[in-house]
């Protein structure tokens, strides 16, 4: 049985497109997994899989919050300036 | 149910072909519209995935100098990006259990994201020859 995805894919994804360090602790997470599972400790090693997945989703949630942010800064600007402001 | 999780597959593409369309018709260096990186935007620094929208662009027009010029480490991702979601989307249909083994290695998991963190600060040093990471067009 192979171990758990670590969803490092998504780690890389977010460093060269988003760059939010919360996907550090996924890193960190997913590096534990293998060696984890060869030890036999599959249930340690299924939980580090989830903690990577779940901070993976953080990191991308924040980036998310970041833009709704940025887009109702965007709003306040043009409601106080009219689109000149631009 | 193959096909259930095929039609998620599918919509899933589509969406990301239309983004993907966006990126080909309008170049993001000459659009406000494009939301900028929030780390940029915030600091004023670039951060090691700045000049990836407008590396997309570069890419689908098949110019991959220019887009190597504006980031280097997203250009270079590109196959681990490409082979990870390969695979993930195959074991999502499929139901497979298929790794990609290098990303279960401590050595490649801890010397990417070093290079990453090392990468972002170099690329904001205004010196020869670092100035050439920094999203150049």
């Amino acid at each position: 049985m192979p171990p758990p995805d670590n969803n490092l894919v998504w780690a890389i994804l977010a460093t060269v497109l988003c760059c939010i360090p919360l996907g550090i602790v996924a890193i960190i997470k997913a590096s534990k997994v293998e060696q984890l599972w060869y030890q036999g400790r599959h249930e340690e090693a299924q939980k580090a899989a989830d903690d990577a997945k779940k901070w993976s989703i953080y990191s991308a949630l924040s980036v998310g919050l970041i833009f709704v942010v940025y887009i109702l800064i965007m709003l306040f600007v043009v409601l106080i300036n009219g689109v000149d402001g631009f | 149910m193959v096909s259930k999780r095929l039609l998620v597959v599918l919509v899933i593409i589509f969406s990301i072909v239309g983004l993907l369309t966006i990126y080909y018709f309008n170049n993001p260096s000459e659009h406000s519209f494009f939301i900028p990186c929030p780390f940029k935007f915030a600091t004023g620094y670039h951060c090691p995935g700045c000049g990836s929208q407008r590396a997309i662009h570069q890419l689908l027009h098949l110019d991959i100098a220019a887009a190597f010029r504006l980031n280097p480490l997203m250009v270079l991702s590109l196959p681990l990006i490409f082979w990870g979601l390969g695979i993930m989307i195959w074991n999502y249909i499929y139901q497979t259990e298929y790794r990609v083994w290098l990303f279960y290695n401590k050595y490649f998991i801890y010397g990417y994201f070093g290079l990453a963190v090392v990468y972002w600060v170099v690329r904001n040093l205004p010196y020869y020859p670092f100035n050439l990471l920094a999203p150049n067009s």
